[in-house]
């Protein structure tokens, strides 16, 4: 993507002066980032940084104590409780947006009482209303296009973790998201079995997808995403495209960070 | 032992069946509502539902049965207040006092039971479920509750094993279930032998379908345990 074009591509995902704290320890000390349709955003950063606590913030999964989270242009709106606490004030809206946004997690976190299809059934006919069997014909394409089509009548339990992940994508992306959020979703996984769904991942850029990525996979990182984000001790440290960040970056930690 | 006196025996004991049932199955019944009312408070992060719900775990766990039965039958008719509320017709009964004890003392342990079962749902399934926009009640009735039955359907199969033999404390109050006419038997003919074997016999038979019930049930609801698709299929000796 060139650069006139995305500054006129629509913003998917805007968060702006994003603070988050567990007690007393400050997580996130205000992070600004945007995320254009079609962009790829690799979240890099060492563990503890920050890098999760702002994916899941973007859907609420946290609710940060101040700033701002916009997604399609809409802003999540949050209140402070009588406690002190940030809650989202809407929580109608909250899970309107959150299913417009795909999570695939770490862990999978497929329901495991129910097959891989109705995994993937599940939130579209029940939270959008779907008519059953066009949500199964659906998920049928989607479980062929990650490659478990297989699969279909199987339990989580019987899956490999790559499997699972790929299934936990295919269930993400029954939503029709208007953007995939992905945390470090080939952590958790077997090395000889990682390649199978950052295969899947690239085939969803190369699509078009906007998605926002915590990963450690620095080749993912370098080959895939348009853009990529260091968070360091709750704070953007480095930001730009991949061919930049990683051959001239400005900051020592960034530097120290891929060399590791 | 007196084959003939034993037959004769167990066909009248027999005719007290359907009470006993009656007696069990009720106070399951509303005592797992209130089991689940129970787990729901400890879990609420409420904290006063939460209190309530453990003092009540507390005192109906920490007292004998019997003695339950004895304040609820003859403690409640002390006081004026008890009878003249609308609940005076129920509470006069022996039976639905025998009821009242036995629910209120399964919800006690049940709501333990349903409490492990929730809390075994992995905290990451709920989160996937929050994430693509399920609201609180559908997380709950489409996530959380099948798992925490299939979770905790074991330890409420011991829980109503225990109540089935709980309801021959009716007998106390008067109620001519199995038990209380074993008894009456007993002081008849002075054949504790064959009466008490025989009625144990029953009671062991209840529970020998209530297990076979309760495994049924079982492997009904965790297909997700059981072989996978491919792997039983060679077994059946099948390819694909």
């Amino acid at each position: 993507m060139n650069i006139s074009a995305a500054v006129t591509t629509p913003v998917a995902i805007r968060v702006h002066d994003l603070h988050k704290s567990f007690g007393p320890i400050e997580v996130l000390k205000g992070v600004s980032l945007e995320a254009r349709e079609g962009e790829v955003i690799s979240i890099l950063g060492s563990s503890g940084s920050g890098k999760s606590t702002l994916l899941r913030c973007i859907n609420m999964l946290e609710v940060p104590n101040s700033g701002t989270i916009e997604v399609a242009g809409e802003a999540i709106r949050l209140k402070t409780s009588s406690d002190g606490r940030s809650r989202p004030a809407d929580q109608k809206q909250v899970d309107r947006i959150r299913s417009e946004l795909g999570m695939v997690f770490q862990s999978f976190n497929l329901w495991s009482h129910k097959t891989v299809l109705e995994n993937v059934i599940e939130a579209p006919v029940h939270v959008l209303k779907r008519p059953r069997a066009e949500a199964i014909e659906e998920a049928e394409a989607l479980l062929a296009k990650v490659g478990i089509a297989d699969k279909r009548n199987h339990y989580p339990s019987h899956l490999s973790g790559g499997q699972q992940q790929r299934a936990a994508i295919a269930r993400a992306l029954a939503m029709r998201p208007k953007a995939m959020l992905l945390d470090e979703p080939t952590s958790a996984l077997d090395p000889e079995l990682v390649g199978e769904v950052l295969r899947v991942m690239r085939g969803l850029a190369e699509e078009g997808r906007t998605m926002l990525v915590v990963t450690h996979e620095m080749g993912f990182a370098r080959d895939v995403s348009s853009r990529v984000v260091f968070v360091h001790k709750g704070t953007i440290e480095e930001e730009g495209p991949p061919h930049e960040v990683f051959t001239r970056s400005k900051s020592e930690r960034f530097r120290q960070f891929i060399k590791s | 032992m007196d084959i003939k006196f034993a037959l004769e025996t167990f066909w009248s004991l027999a005719a007290a069946l359907p009470l006993t049932l009656e007696l069990a199955v009720t106070s399951i019944a509303l005592g797992s509502v209130l089991a689940l009312a129970l787990a729901l408070s400890r879990l609420s992060g409420i904290l006063a539902l939460d209190l309530f719900a453990r003092t009540y775990v507390f005192l109906f766990r920490g007292t004998p049965l019997l003695v339950q039965i004895f304040l609820i039958y003859y403690g409640l008719s002390q006081f004026p207040a008890v009878r003249h509320s609308i609940f005076w017709p129920l509470l006069r009964e022996p039976y639905w006092c025998a009821v009242l004890a036995l629910m209120l003392n399964t919800a006690a342990y049940a709501s333990e039971i349903i409490r492990g079962g929730l809390i075994s749902v992995p905290h990451g399934q709920v989160e996937a479920a929050r994430a693509c926009g399920m609201g609180r009640f559908m997380i709950f009735r489409r996530i959380v509750m099948p798992q925490a039955l299939r979770q905790a359907l074991p330890g409420y199969g011991n829980e109503m094993i225990s109540m089935v033999k709980a309801t021959s404390l009716a007998s106390i109050i008067t109620l001519m279930e199995i038990t209380g006419v074993a008894a009456k038997l007993i002081s008849e003919s002075y054949r504790v032998i064959e009466v008490f074997v025989v009625a144990g016999f029953i009671y062991l038979a209840i529970n020998f379908a209530l297990t076979r019930l309760v495994a049924f049930a079982e492997a009904r609801l965790n297909p997700h345990l059981r072989a996978p698709l491919a792997i039983s299929a060679e077994l059946k000796g099948e390819t694909h």
